[in-house]
């Protein structure tokens, strides 16, 4: 309790340092802000073009809101899932890109993996902000949905958040876990039903049934990954408009919960070594 | 302020795990032997008094700083005070190069430790003691490496703590620059506030403090009045008689 007061006083300070890679991000560059649309417009081009094109992917249309492209319904996916990669990649270098701040000045440190989280989701609030706006010309009906994909956008940010509070502390005692998170961040965006519609991983999983005699499909191991459940309720919502499935939305708190109350855990526990460990 | 039987240990290391790898291999065995940066310090520092600390390099002082900066933490002993600390280890640590001298002003001070409330106010106060008004909304990476410790300096020195600690960044900036400095510990002094600072320059140590520490491989040989602990630590040092 003692410690989260401490937090809470740092806000200004926290503010401070998201407004600091705010503002430094796009100096003397041209397009400015416009270059946070383009890395997710490039992957959407290509995606949609492999996929939809090529291999010829077809996604069921939006029920109830009949929509049926795949950009679109690709993107309600990709733009949480690449916010969740960045903050999770940029929060874990955070620790070690301010040796020089940690080690002379006191302050509380996890502002600095914190603060990552803040000038990300600035970034993926106007992402989602345009994303909106070529839903609503596409012909969906969002606007009622709005408030509740913003509920879900915070609590995807806390998830993110525990667990880049994890591997900061990690990255300072192993430089291994940039390297090895990265990977990692690649195989788990294959994993969640992205750029394929997660039906046909269920058609593969009945064909094979139980596991090893148990009733264990290889869908329920699938479904274990909580990046699953927060792709599928941004979809239920912006692109099918309607109310999220309970269930997921649900253990998406309860993931979101459980992981940040971890990385604080760990967080406070390591805090203090920091400065040495460097 | 008091310190008590603080003691600060390091590990040095022949070979060190910093690789999942060879944690693995080596089975999460690091091979070190401990290095004892502090043994054991202890003293008092009155309130409202000017404090030095004195040593040859590598004696610990700097240690003994970030120790009391709340940057390391000693393994065992206390240290103890009341009010506010501010330590200023480094001037202009967490300055964006991009960003103006203006945002950096704001940037630099909430992350000593001030409100947004409390730096508006000191706002004006901080360009003129930095000297730097004419390019104040420049970026500072544009700042001439003067001008940049300056505003740091400024920044730092106007958090208004009643504890302030320092080490060694008097020697900024031109000649004019170090006497406003110099005024502004006097300042420091004469508002009731503690300081405690780290040098060299037996000289600056010997005008501006009251009392002094000599610290030598870690551990504590002399504390009292300034001007008796700098002619004890002189007197040690090789080829003293000279001097």
């Amino acid at each position: 309790m003692r410690y989260l007061k401490e937090v809470l006083q740092s806000r200004e300070l926290l503010a401070n340092l998201t407004l600091r890679e705010i503002r430094g991000q796009y100096k003397r560059t041209i397009f400015g802000q416009l270059w946070s649309l383009v890395n997710p417009l490039a992957s959407m081009l290509v995606y949609t073009l492999v996929f939809a094109f090529i291999i010829r992917v077809q996604p069921e249309a939006g029920d109830p809101s009949g929509l049926d492209i795949f950009a679109v319904w690709l993107l309600c996916g990709l733009l949480p899932f690449a916010f969740f990669s960045n903050v999770v990649q940029q929060g874990m270098g955070s620790i070690l890109g301010n040796v020089g701040l940690v080690q002379k000045v006191y302050f509380a440190r996890i502002v600095l993996p914190l603060s990552k989280v803040g000038s990300v989701g600035y970034n993926w609030l106007f992402e989602m902000g345009v994303l909106v706006v070529v839903l609503v010309i596409c012909g969906a009906f969002v606007w009622p949905w709005l408030p509740l994909v913003v509920v879900t956008m915070f609590l995807l940010a806390v998830f993110a958040a525990g667990l880049a509070l994890i591997l900061a502390v990690a990255n300072v005692h192993f430089r291994d876990t940039q390297y090895f998170v990265s990977i990692i961040m690649q195989i788990w965006m294959y994993l969640t039903p992205i750029i394929y519609p997660i039906s046909l991983v269920a058609t593969q999983s009945d064909k094979y049934g139980g596991l090893f005699g148990t009733s264990v499909t290889i869908l329920d191991i699938y479904r274990i990954n909580p990046m699953e459940r927060f792709v599928a309720v941004f979809r239920q919502l912006l692109y099918d408009n309607r109310w999220p499935n309970p269930q997921d939305f649900l253990l998406c708190a309860i993931w979101a919960l459980a992981v940040f109350c971890v990385g604080l855990w760990v967080f406070r526990r390591s805090e203090k070594g920091l400065a040495e460990a460097l | 302020m008091e310190i008590e039987h603080v003691s600060k240990k390091f590990r040095l290391y022949h070979e060190r795990n910093q690789s999942i790898k060879s944690a693995i291999m080596r089975g999460r065995r690091s091979v070190h032997e401990d290095f004892w940066a502090l043994k054991d310090v202890g003293f008092e520092v009155p309130v409202g008094s000017t404090f030095g600390l004195i040593g040859s390099n590598g004696s610990g002082k700097s240690t003994l700083l970030k120790c009391l900066a709340k940057i390391y933490y000693p393994e065992t002993g206390r240290i103890t005070y009341n009010g506010k600390i501010a330590a200023l280890l480094e001037v202009g640590s967490g300055f964006h190069p991009e960003l103006s001298g203006r945002e950096n002003i704001f940037l630099n001070g909430s992350i000593l430790g001030m409100s947004k409330k409390e730096i508006t106010g000191k706002f004006d106060e901080i360009v003129n003691f930095s000297g730097v008004e004419q390019f104040i909304d420049q970026p500072v990476k544009n700042y001439s490496s003067g001008m940049y410790v300056r505003l740091g300096f400024s920044v730092a020195i106007n958090v208004n703590p009643d504890i302030l600690v320092v080490d060694e960044v008097l020697a900024v900036g031109d000649t004019e620059f170090q006497a406003k400095c110099a005024q502004k510990f006097v300042d420091f002094k004469n508002e009731g506030r503690t300081v405690i600072l780290v040098s060299h320059s037996m000289e600056s140590v010997r005008e501006m403090c009251d009392s002094a520490a000599w610290l030598s491989h870690g551990e504590l040989v002399k504390v009292g009045p300034a001007d008796e602990t700098i002619t004890a630590y002189l007197e040690s040092l090789p080829g003293a008689s000279a001097a």
